[in-house]
């Protein structure tokens, strides 16, 4: 495990109380390093929507985000037990459980997963959601990086929760619900952009997110922007559309 | 279960609507949210797109007062969820932070009689028809389970808003007037499966707009028509869309483009 990388994730997500602040982009981060730093293929992480329902507010792959939607649309699956009991819930081989889960194991199989741990969000009886690590190889999972996992999903919980005072209640269920909307804004954009470029959703998403990076503007910002048509990502049709890009020349015009 | 839920509110709203005797509109949300979240009162300002909006409906004096000051004032609640892309709840106007966000709408707020309100943009995504605000003469947070029912009385508002501007178009979704008989049916006779089947439902529209040409609210408008006009589930026909098996044309009549 990455050491410098770990303590520097422990920093991000303690980082909730500055300005700007976006859940989306909090939970991006989450799910990435969690990739980056636990020995897993994908993650993807849930959160509990006051209407009554989980909602998937954060992936690193499209496929992993296919699959926490496949389990909320057949209620049924690891995260939403680990969601329901507060505890954490592992399949090391979801082949040898799959009567336990008999439409989850078939489907993440098909999208390339052997091997589930869902982690809950969770600060004493309060459960806000649940993190989920998927890999591609069947086994245990490590201790270690379990551990380190939970921890990540207790800071997040804590760093979400901790809000400003008396108003924390209010504050969390403003941010979750805006972060909920960025998410629709974010999806509308990858399909307007995906239609735009002939791209799929994936290599939509993932050209918003480096557009967004090299702007500096929030990933929610720049989505909603393109969606209205105030922001057309000009740059970006431009570098697409050249025929061989030299590798050496930036993607993109900075600043346009 | 979310579907029942809607489905409860749903026919709260539809039995609103048939008080007066008209089809279910954007004001009937709005008016029978008050009794089911448990506030005092409630006013929606409908908006399209960046437009300045207009008060569509008061559900009483003090409402009328409360949207006015914020018109006047240009700060409150409202204007800071229309802004903002999510709600403002405010459980304690008389809070310093309150004060300190609205130092002229809080007291004046509170003259009018309001310790609390909680506002509500109308919105889906990109997609923005207005806010809806609720306010109470008691101050303190909503329940989580007022708080979600709020939400779905605002999302439920959201479809309705869009539904009058398609039938201001001429367009098929328009049968929001029609029975709520079938569990979880939602505006426009569509099942209410927009927050868990709603990836596809959002990325379709996106697509739709490069499609068709249009902006976002039109793109939304259009995928409903089509599903209503075909008798298809909204989810169903936009992962169709999203898997590129079917493209709608840039026409105000939609029909298949055939098999991709």
């Amino acid at each position: 495990m990455d050491g410098e990388l770990l303590s520097d994730t422990f920093v991000e997500l303690t980082d909730t109380m500055v300005a700007g602040f976006d859940v989306i982009d909090f939970m991006h981060m989450l799910t990435n390093r969690s990739v980056q730093l636990l020995d897993v293929s994908a993650a993807g992480l849930l959160l509990a929507d006051p209407r009554g329902d989980l909602r998937v507010v954060a992936a690193s792959s499209e496929a992993a985000r296919l699959l926490e939607l496949f389990q909320l649309q057949n209620d049924e699956g690891p995260c939403l037990d680990c969601f329901r009991s507060g505890q954490p819930v592992q399949a090391a081989d979801l082949a040898a459980v799959a009567p336990r889960w008999p439409r989850f194991a078939p489907a993440a199989g098909q999208a390339g997963f052997t091997a589930v741990q869902a982690l809950p969000m969770r600060l004493r009886e309060q459960v806000i959601g649940a993190l989920n690590l998927f890999r591609a190889s069947p086994g245990p999972f490590d201790p270690t990086n379990v551990r380190v996992g939970q921890a990540l999903a207790d800071v997040a919980t804590i760093s979400l929760l901790q809000e400003r005072n008396m108003r924390h209640s209010d504050t969390l269920n403003e941010q979750l619900q805006t972060a909920l909307n960025s998410r629709v804004i974010i999806e509308q954009a990858k399909g307007k952009l995906a239609e735009r470029l002939g791209l799929d959703m994936d290599q939509a998403f993932n050209l918003l997110r480096e557009s967004a990076r090299t702007q500096n503007r929030r990933l929610s910002d720049l989505a909603q922007a393109f969606v209205n048509g105030t922001d057309t990502l000009a740059s970006l049709d431009a570098s697409r559309s050249r025929p061989r890009p030299s590798a050496s020349r930036p993607p993109r015009l900075p600043g346009s | 279960m979310t579907d029942g839920r809607s489905a409860r509110i749903w026919s709260l709203i539809a039995a609103q609507a048939a008080r007066h005797g008209g089809r279910v509109s954007a004001a009937d949300a709005c008016e029978a949210a008050v009794a089911a979240v448990d506030v005092t009162g409630a006013w929606l300002i409908a908006a399209n797109g960046e437009q300045a909006g207009h008060l569509m409906r008061v559900t009483d004096q003090a409402s009328e007062l409360l949207a006015e000051l914020q018109l006047t004032l240009g700060e409150g609640p409202g204007p800071d969820a229309a802004a903002s892309g999510g709600p403002v709840l405010a459980s304690d106007l008389d809070e310093m932070e309150a004060v300190r966000r609205w130092p002229a709408f809080a007291p004046a707020a509170r003259q009018a009689g309001a310790a609390a309100i909680f506002a509500f943009p109308l919105q889906l995504g990109a997609i923005r028809t207005g806010v809806m605000s609720l306010y109470r003469v008691r101050s303190g947070p909503l329940s989580a389970f007022q708080l979600g029912d709020a939400l779905i009385f605002a999302d439920t508002a959201t479809l309705l808003l869009l539904d009058a501007q398609d039938q201001t178009a001429g367009g098929a979704a328009g049968s929001a007037g029609g029975p709520a008989g079938s569990a979880g049916a939602g505006p426009g006779g569509q099942p209410a499966d927009l927050t868990r089947h709603r990836a596809e439902i959002d990325q379709a529209t996106g697509m739709l707009t490069e499609q068709l040409g249009v902006g976002i609210a039109e793109a939304f408008i259009r995928l409903r028509a089509h599903a209503y006009a075909h008798d298809r589930r909204l989810s169903d026909l936009a992962r169709d869309i999203v898997a590129r098996r079917l493209r709608l044309l840039p026409d105000p009549d939609p029909r298949e483009d055939g098999q991709a």
